[in-house]
């Protein structure tokens, strides 16, 4: 059964499409990632699933329900961080724990048993009676996250979730992340961070102007991409007359240097290429050190298509 | 995770939402220090006018020691039908406690067979003898009519409504965009109508204890300071609270339409405090009763407690210059201000519904 599915779903701002015809279907226990620049879309798409805006057209559907016409009972089962949201600043993090619970229609007792478990999974125990007011925005984004399990919802819809957080903070999430994707959450994550996505996630779906570029999974995605950097490193320094005759390699795409001793090669193939140019590379007489991909293998796709959409 | 325990959870019904969120909102009341601070700006307004009168020397009630009658003939007095029986003294207060009265001819004390008093058209000794020749004075414990001792503070309770509204209703809405609070309450399943019932219901609670204190004490120095309570004193309380909603309806129209707190807060207290009741001026310049005036009918709240009820009357100042006092009618009053309470809030809530979060 397809947990969130938007059917067509368009949104106008004016004249600018901000989300275009977007179709898209998660299934049951899947985590994915949902990528894109800036104003592609993605924070549109999720706030319409959220209840936070209206949709031009088209259908957005949880479980099952319309959250464009029956917004309460598509939402029931529905866990949602999104944007780095304020709290109420008179308000303890137990306290609006209870508060999002009641809502929520989960007893006293539930809410108790939760509040204790979420905000150790979120590391906040030292916290629970200081007023939110005083919080930092990334012990807020915790708080986010903490409320968003609260009631253990089926769908878990986050947008750019480690935003705000310090590197630590991000991988706690991080971990968060994993350890809700082994108990089957459905998970619809929003980001900048292709490693996180890459890291998390199951599927990706990449939009931009709004519309579906590409949806599927990581495994498929990788099959797709085309150039790789790799980061050579040799003994001793590398000669200019070396790197010319690496840039003369089949299916180098670019060469440059980054230290006396290390330069980054673009190659386009899979691991056959990249096998035969660390053989060409040896046969110019350097001592290789070192021969790692660098960067995101994701971020080559996604640069691929967002160039080509645009 | 316990999927069997929260597919079994029964999500509360729109009206048992309201209750939850109207608990949290009067929470913010307290702790933001908002409904504090209007207690003290009710409890100042009293300070104040039960203080200021009587320390530049105008009490509210006291006691005349010795003060001398002007005493004459009753057809000086009474118009000349009246049979009376000999001549009369005025005391000038508004009420005097009779049983506190002694009445002294040249410095001794006269037998109460000598004289009555009547509070029928003034407060009137009468004596059954002729005072020619005499010097009389009076003794006596007097005070205020508990009808002009409520109207000086009762004029207050407009200014303290539009305050109430300011502090609990301007930013009601808008704040949840402003302050980005929306994006953690809006994803929840709950109706937007539920939670503007709710954050409705407890700014109607804020502001409802505070005008309620206002209302209390003023009652109970009325009836400490001159010993009574004006009979229309409940009314104006009644008129007070439908004016609360009729403007808290409107603050909260003004927080939906708005995309600023501040903004929002400014336009709520000076609409009220001075933008309408300049349009209620010019109109009446005009001489055009502005029944319809939602500011205009506030003004039942207090003429409510003048006996009898003042109507509107226009004054010639000469030179063509003629001068309009309108005063609210209490009946049309009433359906006015429940009118602008209903369309506001139906407005409101509506636009509350349609409002985005794109921010």
């Amino acid at each position: 059964m397809a947990m969130i599915e938007l059917e067509n779903l368009t949104k106008n701002f004016g004249p600018i499409k901000a989300v275009d015809s977007l179709s898209l279907s998660v299934d049951e226990g899947t985590t994915v990632g949902f990528l894109g620049p800036n104003g592609a879309g993605k924070t549109t798409t999720i706030k319409i699933l959220t209840d936070l805006l209206s949709a031009t057209s088209g259908r957005a559907m949880l479980q099952g329900i319309n959250v464009l016409t029956d917004p309460k009972k598509a939402l029931k089962n529905v866990g949602a961080v999104v944007e780095t949201p304020e709290f109420y600043p008179y308000l303890t993090p137990i306290e609006t724990l209870a508060y999002l619970g009641r809502i929520r229609g989960m007893h006293t007792h539930e809410i108790n048993d939760r509040t204790s478990e979420v905000i150790r999974q979120v590391k906040l125990e030292q916290w629970t009676t200081t007023r939110i007011g005083k919080f930092s925005k990334g012990m807020k984004q915790r708080l986010a996250i903490a409320q968003a399990l609260l009631h253990e919802p089926d769908i878990l819809i986050l947008d750019e979730p480690t935003s705000g957080l310090d590197p630590r903070g991000m991988v706690e999430v991080r971990e968060i992340i994993k350890e809700l994707k082994k108990q089957k959450y459905t998970i619809f994550m929003s980001s900048h961070l292709l490693g996180e996505v890459q890291e998390v996630c199951d599927k990706a779906a990449l939009i931009d102007h709004g519309k579906l570029l590409i949806y599927d999974t990581l495994e498929t995605l990788g099959s797709l991409i085309k150039v790789l950097n790799l980061e050579v490193t040799v003994l001793g320094d590398v000669g200019d007359s070396v790197l010319s005759k690496v840039r003369a390699f089949a299916n180098v795409k670019e060469v440059e240097r980054v230290t006396s001793n290390t330069f980054i090669v673009s190659l386009e193939g899979g691991p056959e290429e990249r096998a035969d140019l660390l053989a060409q590379i040896i046969s110019t007489g350097v001592k290789v050190t070192g021969f790692t991909t660098v960067g995101v293998p994701l971020e080559s796709l996604y640069m691929d298509l967002v160039k080509d959409s645009r | 995770m316990s999927q069997q325990q929260h597919h079994a959870r029964e999500l509360p019904t729109d009206i048992e939402h309201i209750p939850i969120v109207w608990r949290y909102e009067l929470l913010k009341y307290l702790r933001s220090r908002r409904l504090v601070a209007s207690v003290a700006i009710a409890a100042l307004v009293i300070v104040l006018i039960f203080v200021i009168p009587p320390a530049t020397g105008n009490p509210y009630s006291g006691t005349d020691k010795a003060v001398n009658l002007f005493v004459s003939g009753p057809q000086g007095i009474f118009t000349p039908s009246l049979q009376l029986p000999g001549n009369a003294g005025i005391i000038n207060r508004s009420v005097v406690v009779v049983s506190s009265l002694e009445v002294f001819q040249d410095g001794v004390r006269e037998q109460g067979a000598n004289w009555t008093f009547s509070s029928t058209g003034g407060n009137i000794i009468l004596f059954t003898h002729n005072t020619t020749g005499h010097t009389y004075t009076a003794t006596y414990r007097w005070h205020e009519t508990s009808e002009s001792f409520a109207s000086g503070f009762i004029g207050f309770a407009n200014l303290l409504i539009v305050i109430c509204a300011t502090f609990f209703g301007a930013d009601a809405i808008v704040s949840e965009y402003q302050a980005r609070t929306g994006y953690l309450i809006f994803p929840n399943p709950i109706r937007r109508a539920s939670l503007y019932m709710g954050k409705f219901a407890a700014s109607m609670t804020a502001g409802i204890v505070v005008i309620a204190i206002f209302y209390a004490v003023v009652g109970t120095l009325s009836l400490v300071s001159v010993s009574g309570l004006d009979k229309n004193f409940l009314m104006s309380f009644a008129f007070a609270l439908e004016y609360l909603l009729a403007v808290m309806a409107v603050a909260y129209l003004i927080s939906t339409l708005m995309k600023g707190t501040t903004g929002a807060t400014v336009l709520t207290f000076f609409l009220f405090i001075m933008i309408l009741p300049i349009i209620d001026g010019v109109v009446s310049v005009s001489r055009i009763k502005p029944s319809w005036s939602l500011t205009f009918s506030a003004g039942t709240i207090s003429n409510i407690l003048t006996s009898p009820y003042p109507s509107d009357t226009i004054t010639d100042y000469g030179r063509g210059f003629m001068f309009p006092s309108y005063y609210p009618d209490p009946a049309i009053s009433s359906i006015v201000m429940l009118a602008y309470a209903l369309v506001a809030v139906g407005l409101s809530m509506v636009l509350f519904r349609r409002k985005q979060m794109t921010g």
